[in-house]
């Protein structure tokens, strides 16, 4: 099917959810995290990895694959489903089928998974989906509304080269005069962070309370990658003693590139409850896009973004911040994250204070449960701790992470100027 | 005559991520034949000296990339060469005045002819003595 829009609730006011407490996300699972596919493996290929990640969701729902009417995937991972990374063709030649395009390989559609598992009951499929935050509410949406009834929904975040973004250049035209710089794309978000510390007076140091807290988060989490090849602790020392990529941005801000698959399965609040673990009950999506005033996204347009897409998560839940008990902000550049803790107004939070809660507790098991799961910092930028982890406290089977109380779970990401809010609950509401 | 050998990790060395065609047993016989070990890398400190206890090497620091003139300063050596893969590899090396090796140059183990009757030499031939 072409690309759908205007699902989005995006336009205020939002009001509550219509399909508030009656679409469930009821299970989880991942495939291995390695750091990148090695172009030979065939059974480590993103689809391959897709295919045991949609498995395990299915058997981890106890549910048969022909119970799955419907497959809802950001293909790449990206907006857009684009993948992120490199493709690889036309330099390098394709494989037998079905192998023989950039599906499975580096982006990883509806239609492929369902050739591959034989998953005949399939009556609709959208291969259109964005970045993990809009793919659920999208999911959410389409369950909401009949399109399907029991979703599988599937984000492949591939990796060929274990780097990517990296541009060649030595010289800039036009607007990048102005932007490059800075260095790539989003390193500007140091910038911002400049202007946040200068502005309220705080430094970076102030960060590795933070960043610490994720990567032993992130140990405890079966799928990061971190947990998976690097068991050892991630410490004060060597966050502070971080490379800048840009000034105010150190290479321990930026998540690390991995090459993984996951997988939940959506269905509607009754059918959830027939399943395995208990429903984690979707109480409102809502999404937001904005442009920046100038080049370069500076501190007041990111404030004014996380201010209206806040509020507009509030409007649609009907909550408030003091009904959150887990908050798992996206931090892909973790300086980022403190402009979604200060507009949700989590734990009182107000502009400027989110490093105060950085030196307070914020473990699973304390009064400030952030980012159980670990983030993307004690993960791998596989993006879907944001949900795997709120899934498992919700549920109850968070193991060493579980936090005291887990009845709502917000998660909000992906960027400040481009965002979805997914708001989970142990009950209907 | 002490000569210190920094190492990148990732690309560079077996063990990194990429693994890199330098041999852990390489580094091995460069430290028993007396050269004084190193790494410098953007792997977080912590990843850095356990992968130097796994191996029973004892590094005489380890750095990230942006360190290298701080361990120049603290390490006092008749030389100083830096192996790694990437361009910034080779310009810190440039900047701090260590000789330098690409990933796949090192693993013909050159250092390994450095200590010469004459003095230490470098890759390109001048010499680089402390």
């Amino acid at each position: 099917m072409a690309r759908e829009t205007g699902w989005e609730r995006s336009r205020d006011p939002v009001g509550i959810w219509e399909h508030r407490g009656k679409v469930a996300l009821a299970s989880r699972g991942h495939a291995p995290t390695d750091r990148r596919w090695d172009g030979v493996s065939m059974d480590k290929t993103l689809g391959a990895y897709t295919i045991i990640a949609a498995n395990a969701a299915i058997e981890d729902a106890g549910i048969k694959p022909s119970d799955i009417d419907g497959i809802i995937t950001s293909p790449g991972g990206q907006p857009g489903g684009a993948p992120i990374g490199d493709t690889w063709g036309p330099v390098r030649p394709y494989f037998a089928p079905p192998y023989n395009t950039e599906d499975g390989l580096t982006q990883v559609t509806g239609e492929w998974l369902a050739r591959q598992m034989g998953l005949k009951n399939v009556r609709y499929f959208n291969s259109h989906g964005d970045t993990i935050w809009n793919l659920i509410g999208l999911a959410a949406q389409c369950v909401g509304d009949g399109r399907c009834n029991v979703a599988l929904v599937t984000y492949p975040t591939g990796n060929l080269e274990g780097r990517y973004h990296r541009n060649p250049d030595t010289r800039v035209r036009g607007p990048a005069q102005w932007s490059s710089p800075w260095g790539w794309g989003l390193s500007g978000q140091g910038f911002t962070f400049e202007q946040y510390c200068r502005k309220y007076g705080s430094n970076h140091d102030r960060m590795a309370p933070f960043v610490v807290q994720e990567h032993k988060n992130g140990l405890l989490w079966p799928g990061s990658y971190y947990a998976q090849h690097e068991p050892q602790p991630f410490t004060t020392e060597d966050y502070l003693n971080g490379r800048w990529i840009a000034q105010n941005l150190s290479i321990f801000d930026c998540d690390r590139p991995v090459n993984t698959a996951a997988a939940y399965i959506v269905t509607t609040a009754e059918r959830a409850r027939d399943m395995r673990h208990k429903p984690v009950y979707i109480l409102d999506h809502t999404e937001s896009t904005f442009q920046p005033r100038s080049l370069v996204q500076d501190l007041d347009d990111t404030e004014a973004f996380c201010k209206v897409q806040a509020e507009r998560s509030y409007a649609g839940s009907g909550l408030r911040p003091k009904d959150i008990d887990i908050f798992l902000p996206y931090d892909g550049f973790a300086v980022f994250t403190q402009y979604f803790i200060e507009a949700f107004r989590w734990r009182g939070v107000n502009k400027g204070e989110a490093h105060d809660l950085y030196a307070m507790d914020i473990t699973p098991q304390g009064p400030n449960p952030l980012n159980t799961g670990g983030g993307n910092m004690g993960t791998g930028r596989m993006r879907t701790a944001f949900f795997s982890d709120p899934i498992e406290q919700i549920q109850g089977r968070a193991g060493a992470r579980q936090a005291k109380k887990a009845e709502i779970a917000v998660t909000h990401g992906v960027l400040p100027g481009n965002a979805a809010t997914i708001v989970m609950s142990s009950t209907p509401g | 005559m002490a000569i210190l050998l920094s190492f990148d990790i990732d690309g560079t060395l077996e063990v990194g991520d990429p693994p890199g065609g330098i041999t852990m047993e390489m580094v091995r016989r460069a430290y028993e034949a007396g050269y004084l070990i190193a790494s410098c890398s953007d792997r977080a400190l912590s990843s850095q000296k356990a992968m130097w206890a796994r191996y029973n090497i004892p590094a005489v620091f380890t750095a990230s990339k942006h360190q290298l003139p701080n361990m120049r300063a603290a390490i006092t050596a008749d030389a100083y060469y830096h192996i790694g893969d990437r361009d910034t590899d080779e310009q810190i090396a440039a900047e701090n005045g260590f000789g330098f090796w690409w990933n796949h140059e090192g693993v013909s183990e050159p250092w390994l002819t450095l200590q010469t009757p004459h003095g230490v030499q470098t890759p390109g031939g001048e010499d680089v003595s402390g």
